[in-house]
């Protein structure tokens, strides 16, 4: 082995895999009286499998980042396309626009959410000064709804920009094509663009999904108690509960979930015919 | 046609909506940096910079900020030295089975729930007897970051021409010598690019750091930290420097991006 090998991988062992292997270890653990027992036992995952608490929370949670996913998978590809279809000037600036709240604090985006959505809030002021409400409305802010849009609105820009740059690759000449074989509007999308900006919408998908499903900051800050989710569960496990084991094992569950999205979105968005 | 335009409408409505959605939530907060608000109503007579002025003289936000800066930094110094070194070694062998093992294995803090790698990290580092403080959330940032800078460098030495680093080796340059002669004044652009992104990474990292965090955390940690006790308006001022701050670096950073090739370079290998 060279000395560069040795530097790689050393820094790769010490820095990812050993601490992702003693977290997957962590998780056969168990804590009596406030300190870890290194004694191999099943009894987290027992318990996180037969408590109905954790059980709720989990599924609610893959439910909620399900449902955040296939809400901007429409909203995000009707963007994409929208962006698509402007003259050359205006996409570099559409697409800027959408990257620059991408480097914008993510805590800060989740905290601005709390303006709009609070009783005395941005979207209540526009309600009632339209007339569609006639009191401000308190089931905004601080339940799962609230969580919902707020991932959905910060998560927005992974969803757009892997769909708009698929639909860039789409060479001309294949739209040409399909033009020249007699294809209509509807019958250009619907065989020729949407199968192949597809995989972009599934990229997104898969990075919406993963997100929304780990994410505690969000849950945390708009969330109130309705809005416990299975990433404030296992953060909780780190602060006041302080049960590592715990809180390991009820991540490797959502690792487990996390590679096999992560993995079928590699499938998926990766057809045969593109191989 | 009619029914094309009522799709193009829609489309553009829709994107409207998108756009609004992604900037009304920040434009709030800047109001509010310089206003004050009663019963939901913003108050533009009350103009004034008091908020800021409260900020300067909170000490235990410059401290935080202080620390952002040194941890960023530091991050990603290290972060590009692994990356580069990384980069060059996939390129040089790039059907070796263990080169694409290593590029998984960077890409995992990534890829993973950041509550993943934060976690790990947490963990791991009180088993080798390591408390938690700035060197630890330095690591954190350093992980996290690696596979982005790594691919910007790797997608820049891809496009290389494989003829450069030949001719240079047959007229007798030693390695060291074609990398500082060759390859690095190629790559200047790119690490340029590459660690003002990791940079706007570093700063805005909340959720690894939570965990790797002793008492003496980053900005967006002495943030949330604040954020959970109730809402003080200084948050807003604080929140419109750090936006300020950001969309400069974003400025600069699109900017390099473009003198660098950006999406070009990819798509030239690709083809």
């Amino acid at each position: 082995m060279r000395a560069e090998d040795c530097v790689l991988w050393g820094f790769a062992a010490l820095f990812i895999l050993i601490p992702l292997a003693s977290f997957l270890v962590y998780g056969f653990f168990f804590v009596v009286d406030n300190s870890v027992v290194y004694r191999p036992t099943l009894a987290n995952f027992a318990e996180i499998l037969s408590n109905d608490s954790y059980r709720t929370t989990f599924f609610k949670t893959l439910r909620m980042a399900l449902e955040v996913s296939a809400i901007n998978l429409v909203l995000g590809y009707a963007t994409a396309y929208f962006i698509w279809l402007r003259p050359p000037a205006w996409r570099n600036f559409l697409v800027i626009a959408l990257a620059v709240p991408l480097l914008m604090s993510y805590i800060i985006k989740i905290y601005a959410m709390r303006g709009v959505l609070g009783t005395n809030g941005l979207l209540n002021s526009v309600l009632l000064a339209l007339g569609i409400v006639d009191e401000p409305v308190s089931a905004l802010l601080f339940n799962l709804t609230a969580v919902r849009i707020t991932l959905s609105v910060v998560l927005l820009p992974f969803m757009v920009l892997p769909i708009y740059i698929s639909l860039e690759r789409i060479p001309n000449s294949v739209l040409n094509a399909a033009a020249d074989l007699g294809a209509g509007e509807l019958q250009t999308f619907a065989r020729v663009i949407l199968p192949l900006s597809l995989p972009g919408g599934i990229v997104g998908a898969m990075f919406t999904f993963v997100l929304a499903s780990g994410d505690f900051l969000a849950p945390e800050l708009v969330g109130g108690i309705e809005g416990f989710t299975y990433g404030r569960l296992i953060f909780s496990q780190f602060g006041l509960a302080f049960n590592w084991p715990l809180g390991a094992a009820l991540s490797i569950l959502l690792m487990i979930v996390a590679l096999a999205v992560i993995y079928m979105a590699r499938r998926l968005g990766n057809p045969r015919w593109q191989r | 046609m009619k029914r094309l335009r009522l799709l193009d409408v829609s489309l553009a409505s829709v994107s409207f909506l998108v756009y609004l959605a992604l900037y009304l939530p920040i434009l709030l907060v800047f109001v509010l940096s310089f206003f004050s608000m009663r019963r939901g109503r913003v108050r533009w007579d009350t103009f004034s910079f008091e908020w800021y002025a409260r900020l300067f003289s909170n000490e235990s936000l410059g401290e935080a900020l202080l620390n952002s800066i040194i941890v960023g930094i530091t991050a990603i110094i290290a972060a590009t030295v692994i990356a580069t070194l990384a980069a060059l070694h996939v390129n040089a062998r790039p059907s070796s089975r263990s080169a694409r093992m290593l590029e998984y294995v960077i890409f995992l803090p990534f890829l993973l729930p950041p509550i993943i790698t934060g976690l790990s990290l947490l963990i791991y580092f009180r088993e080798i007897g390591v408390s938690r403080g700035l060197a630890t959330i330095i690591v954190g940032h350093a992980v996290f970051v690696l596979a982005i800078i790594y691919r910007i460098i790797l997608t820049r030495l891809n496009s290389l021409s494989r003829s450069l680093v030949e001719a240079a080796q047959d007229l007798g340059a030693s390695r060291l010598q074609t990398f500082r002669f060759i390859i690095l004044p190629n790559l200047r652009m790119p690490l340029l690019t590459a660690g003002i992104l990791a940079f706007a990474l570093s700063f805005d990292e909340t959720m690894i750091t939570l965990f790797l965090a002793g008492t003496d955390g980053t900005l967006p940690v002495r943030l949330y930290a604040m954020m959970r006790v109730g809402f003080t308006p200084e948050i807003n001022a604080l929140i419109t420097l750090i936006l300020g701050f950001s969309i400069v670096l974003t400025v600069v950073f699109a900017f390099a991006w473009r003198r660098s090739g950006g999406i070009d370079n990819n798509r030239i290998t690709r083809i």
